[in-house]
């Protein structure tokens, strides 16, 4: 069934249903996303996109069905689970969600201090993610003196800080102005070119249907239509990415770190 | 640890109100402690001052020689009974004299007897450990058979009462110490809610990241234990104003003790602490 050209799978769900009370939001959804992958989630507003992050991140439960990521299988899952699960995701939104009482470095510093990581290693770690996102010199500021792409630049940097395999992205774009938009989708095809799937949700079709990445289409919650690329369309047009952003916002140096 | 004490003092006006709020619960528990520590003070002290009077039969006259020598040997006797820690001897003169001093204005009444009709006895003091209604009862029924003793008056009525008093006070008390300190927790768990929803934005982060529970609770209950015990200085002080307009009214009253005062903020700490658990599991689903 599965074509072992194919990037591996790291993380699907399967048969997946959400009710809220008498609703159902989402429909016997079925997603699975490669490793390495980027993967838009396009779909109106009410779709259901953000409901079907939340159960990939397990802030929920199916009603029915499963989610699988890396090793952590949502009907399988301790309370405790769900944390490691987390460290092994990184999730941004269209809020930013930064600590407003702590500048930059700590913000970014907090998604390892939980894993109870050394003083040293999260030090050089996120002046290292810092330098990647292009705030070093803002490591001091505190989030709200810095303008909205800067924060989600901030998110982001916490969101890659753990290494993760897989990044979660809920609207990231939907505060931000067109220019500071479009830095944002470079930057998360720069993480995406460092190894790390990328699912991203958006409403904006227009806005993500001439990247040439895989689009799946989510209508009252189910899946109305997954444009897959093939292989040769998938290398293809990864060299078109870095040839569409890869001048601008490629320094060169790998999002993720070798560890 | 770090991480409590930096929030800490990122919220310093949240910290102040609910230590201020706390500590005002906390002053019920405190009065309650005051109020308890004292009643069993005035237990303690009435338990001291429980004796046994013994008076001798009037035959004995005391004025003579062998009687003096039959009298030091009853007193010997008393005295060597393990119950009892002291015995006095009060002769007829001296019970006649201390009935004139009670009587005091009205003394002149008594210059119409021709004799001294008091009897001479003892009064007996029971060890501590024997002043209860039992052993009074004990002692009392040995010594009334003995034949120089015409009668043991120890206040029955009043030991019978005592003891139920006690009784029927400790009861109430602990139930009511239960229903304060319940309540305390209670009001503790909804003050720390304040600070707990000033910073759920942060708490949700936090859990986002992958922090455990743990990881997120422990600067809570730490936070709520060091709140605990401020709020019981601020409570003392109070409870100390308290003191000091009522012992106008009672100025019997005596303030907590330090080993009192130390179990008293090591209390608030722990209701502190549970406090915040307590209301952190509710409101976070933690
Ligand atoms: N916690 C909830 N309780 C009840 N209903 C909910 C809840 N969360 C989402 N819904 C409903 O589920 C539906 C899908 O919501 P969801 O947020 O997933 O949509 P979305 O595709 O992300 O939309 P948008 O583009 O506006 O963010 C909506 O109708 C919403 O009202
Ligand atoms: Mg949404």
């Amino acid at each position: 069934m599965t074509d072992p050209l194919e990037p591996r799978k790291i993380f699907g769900v399967y048969h997946l249903s959400k009710q809220y009370g008498d609703r159902m939001v989402l429909r016997d959804v079925n997603l699975q996303v490669g490793n390495g992958e980027f993967v838009f989630l396009v779909g109106p507003s009410g779709a259901g996109k953000s409901t079907l992050l939340r159960l990939i991140y397990m802030d929920e439960s199916p009603n029915e069905g499963q989610v699988i990521v890396g090793s952590f299988v949502s009907t399988n899952m301790k309370r405790h689970d769900i944390s490691y699960l987390r460290r092994k995701l990184g999730i941004i939104f269209q809020d930013f969600r930064l600590l407003e009482d702590r500048d930059v470095f700590e913000n970014v510093a907090i998604a390892m201090r939980v894993t109870g990581e050394t003083n040293y290693n999260i030090k050089r770690r996120v002046m290292q993610v810092l330098t990647q996102v292009g705030l070093y010199h803002k490591r001091y500021d505190r989030p709200v003196t810095l303008s909205g792409g800067e924060q989600q630049r901030v998110a982001i940097a916490r969101a890659v800080v753990n290494s993760p395999e897989i990044l979660l992205a809920d609207e990231p774009t939907g505060n931000l102005d067109p220019e500071v938009t479009a830095e944002i989708i470079q930057l998360l095809f720069r993480i995406n070119s460092a190894g790390t799937a990328v699912l991203m949700a958006t409403h904006n079709h227009e806005l993500v249907k001439n990247f040439g990445q895989r689009i799946v289409f989510l209508r009252d919650g189910t899946i109305e239509e997954d444009r897959r690329l093939g292989l040769a369309a998938f290398k293809k047009d990864r060299i078109g990415v870095f040839q569409h952003v890869g001048r601008t916002a490629g320094d060169g140096r790998d999002m993720r770190e070798d560890r | 640890m770090q991480e409590s004490f930096s929030t800490l003092g990122r919220h310093k006006a949240v910290t102040f109100l609910s230590v201020v709020i706390m500590s005002l619960s906390l002053l019920v528990l405190a009065v309650f402690l005051l109020a308890t520590d004292n009643v069993f003070t005035f237990f303690e002290r009435t338990r001291q001052e429980m004796t046994v009077f013994v008076y001798l039969s009037d035959d004995l006259s005391l004025s003579d020689e062998v009687s003096w020598a039959t009298v030091e040997d009853h007193h010997k006797w008393l005295l060597s009974m393990e119950m009892v820690e002291a015995v006095e001897f009060i002769s007829k003169d001296q019970a006649m004299e201390e009935f004139r001093n009670e009587l005091g204005e009205e003394r002149s009444v008594l210059d119409v007897l021709e004799a001294n009709p008091l009897p001479a006895s003892f009064r007996v003091t029971l060890k501590p450990e024997y002043r209860d209604k039992v052993n009074i009862e004990r002692f009392a029924g040995a010594v009334t058979t003995m034949d120089f003793v015409e009668e043991v008056n120890y206040g029955r009525d009043f030991i019978e009462q005592f003891a139920s008093v006690t009784r029927a006070f400790l009861y109430v008390d602990l139930v009511l110490g239960l229903i304060v300190i319940v309540s305390s927790i209670f009001i503790i768990a909804n003050t720390v809610r304040l600070t707990i929803l000033s910073r759920r934005k942060s708490i949700e982060i936090l859990k986002l990241v992958g922090a455990t529970n743990r990881f997120i609770t422990a600067p809570f209950v730490i936070e709520g234990a060091f709140q605990g015990g401020l709020a019981a200085l601020l409570s003392l002080v109070l409870l100390f104003l308290v003191f000091l307009v009522l012992k106008g009214m009672l100025p019997d009253l005596t303030f907590l003790g330090l080993s009192k005062i130390l179990l008293y903020v090591l209390t608030c700490v722990m209701l502190g602490a549970i406090g915040s658990f307590a209301s952190l599991r509710r409101h976070l689903k933690l």
